[in-house]
């Protein structure tokens, strides 16, 4: 042992080279293995997609998810504000952010985009920047993501000659712990659910954490999501077999199931993709049902309050 | 500890003899969270066998040099980093393990058993001898994992590393088919006490020398 192992030099100088070589070793493996985890968790978001769209695990795994997902699905970037298909705007606007990216439509990361905060403030008064998020108010903001951006994935699921069999939406929202992130899948009348489902959030296992039950997630395809133009679909406590807007809340996870009832909400309604979902309807031939009164060409910045909303809050028996 | 022991012994004793869950009681917690399915356990297994054996080679080699002020830290620092790096490793090669095992990895660092090494084997012994006492105490820790991995995913869902074994009771089509009704509580925490329990009851029988005095 030497001598001045415990000495104040040296107490420092083997402080100091240790965080220095841990550092290294930590950020080396990160700067390293980073390509790889972005590349799983692309490959993680296709599968949960083509979960989502109904695809079963068997013919996942036999194809490939890659492959299945190229195959079948065709993505595209959207203008949530106005409905418009959007990826050349979407690339300009990522461009004055400061996010060149090759093939937009691959390697745009919404939640990227609204986690940047670069919204209306900060393009304010600059020609060269265009604002990739807003800033939503107390009121619109039902799912807790305080930032929406501007622009939205939307993967459509097509049959062999091309007809689109599924829209499939990003959505997210908070719940008690996290901000659970998932897809959610509708048919191309854009009423039916065709499924939801999670790929990223952090509920208590066993409470909260049921919302990646696949016994759960069966709850939701069939059901219907607009009466009389507004969002009906929700998360209520109870049998919810007989109510075609209603789905079954989780048992002890009542600010869990709130929070996916107002996900759903709100990105299906006048402030998420509705506007999209208008144009949609309006585009296609006349074989989707129309079943909303009011079309919507300019999206109202104020969202209709939901009557509905007040005398039926979904509440839970027990809490975390 | 401090007497000369084979390379054998080094490795062999935490698994049985001195085993750090059964005898020492150490690492509860997470050997609860991640048994419910034997893939995570199993990767959880590695993920500590690695740690702790990195750690103690690395704290060892460096022993003389460690002020005694800060030992803890240092130990601490080395053990974050292998932690670290033990995760973005999962995170880049087993992605959906590592969604599961979620922050049961990165809580490595507060397993009593790594620490428990390093300053207790690792700040004594050469770096050889502390690699291979990590190993053996990783394995320790692991058979308990694996033990309590197979009894609950076998009982809870009826499968093995995901693959049906026993038949699942349910309706397919209108028609029933299966006969296993999967024990409901063998998913949740209080059952991996009552293995762990088991298992230290057997093994004590087996030898009773680790029975401690009442």
């Amino acid at each position: 042992m030497s001598q001045g192992k415990d000495s104040l030099a040296n107490t420092f100088i083997v402080a100091t080279v240790l965080c220095l070589v841990c550092a290294l070793v930590v950020s080396a493996s990160a700067v390293v293995l980073k390509p790889m985890q972005k590349r799983n968790a692309q490959l993680d978001r296709m599968k949960n997609i083509l979960a989502v769209a109904g695809f079963d695990e068997e013919e996942i795994r036999e194809t490939g998810v890659e492959e299945l997902f190229k195959g079948r699905f065709e993505a595209t970037i959207i203008d949530l504000d106005t409905g418009e298909e959007a990826s050349e705007a979407c690339k300009a606007a990522m461009d004055s952010a400061g996010k060149v990216l090759g093939d937009i439509v691959a390697e745009y990361e919404q939640l990227w985009a609204s986690k940047s905060k670069k919204g209306e403030e900060w393009a304010k008064g600059d020609d060269n920047k265009i604002a990739i998020c807003r800033k939503l108010d107390k009121k619109e903001d039902k799912c807790g993501i305080k930032y929406r951006e501007k622009f939205s994935h939307v993967f459509k699921k097509k049959s062999a000659d091309g007809k689109v069999e599924t829209y499939v939406f990003p959505v997210r929202g908070m719940g008690l712990w996290s901000m659970m992130q998932g897809y959610m899948a509708v048919k191309p009348d854009f009423q039916t659910v065709v499924g939801l489902t999670f790929y990223d959030q952090k509920e208590t296992p066993g409470l909260g954490g049921e919302v990646m039950n696949p016994q759960w997630k069966k709850k939701w395809p069939g059901k219907q999501i607009y009466d009389g133009g507004d969002v009906c679909l929700r998360v209520i406590k109870g049998d919810q077999s007989s109510n075609p807007y209603g789905v079954d809340g989780l048992a002890g996870a009542t600010i869990t199931s709130n929070g996916v009832s107002n996900m759903t909400k709100y990105w299906l309604g006048p402030s998420g993709f509705e506007p999209y979902i208008q144009k949609q309807k309006s585009g296609s031939s006349s074989s989707a049902v129309i079943q909303t009164v009011t079309p919507v060409e300019t999206p109202a910045v104020t969202p209709a309050l939901t009557p509905a909303a007040t005398t039926e809050e979904p509440v839970l028996e027990g809490s975390h | 500890m401090a007497t000369q022991t084979s390379p054998k012994d080094l490795i062999l004793d935490p698994v049985f003899k001195n085993n750090p869950i059964a005898l020492q009681i150490l690492g509860i917690c997470s050997a609860l969270a991640v048994t419910t399915k034997l893939s995570t356990s199993v990767t959880m297994s590695i993920a500590v066998i690695a740690v702790c054996a990195c750690s103690g080679a690395a704290i060892a080699a460096i022993r003389d040099r460690i002020p005694s002020s800060i030992r803890i830290i240092v130990q601490m620092t080395i053990i974050a980093s292998l932690v670290i790096l033990v995760d973005q490793v999962l995170k880049a090669f087993a992605y959906s393990l590592s969604k599961e095992l979620s922050v049961f990895v990165g809580l490595i660092i507060t397993n009593c058993i790594v620490m428990g090494r390093a300053e207790g084997f690792a700040m004594k012994n050469s770096t050889y001898d502390s690699f291979l006492d990590g190993i053996g105490n990783g394995l320790g820790y692991s058979l308990i994992l694996i033990v309590v991995g197979f009894f609950r995913e076998l009982f809870g869902s009826g499968q093995l590393f995901g693959y049906d074994v026993f038949k699942k009771q349910q309706i397919v089509d209108g028609v029933a088919e299966g006969w296993y009704e999967p024990n409901g509580l063998m998913l949740l925490s209080p059952s991996a006490f009552f293995i762990i329990g088991i298992f230290i009851w057997i093994l004590r029988t087996w030898d009773p020398s680790q029975v401690e005095e009442a």
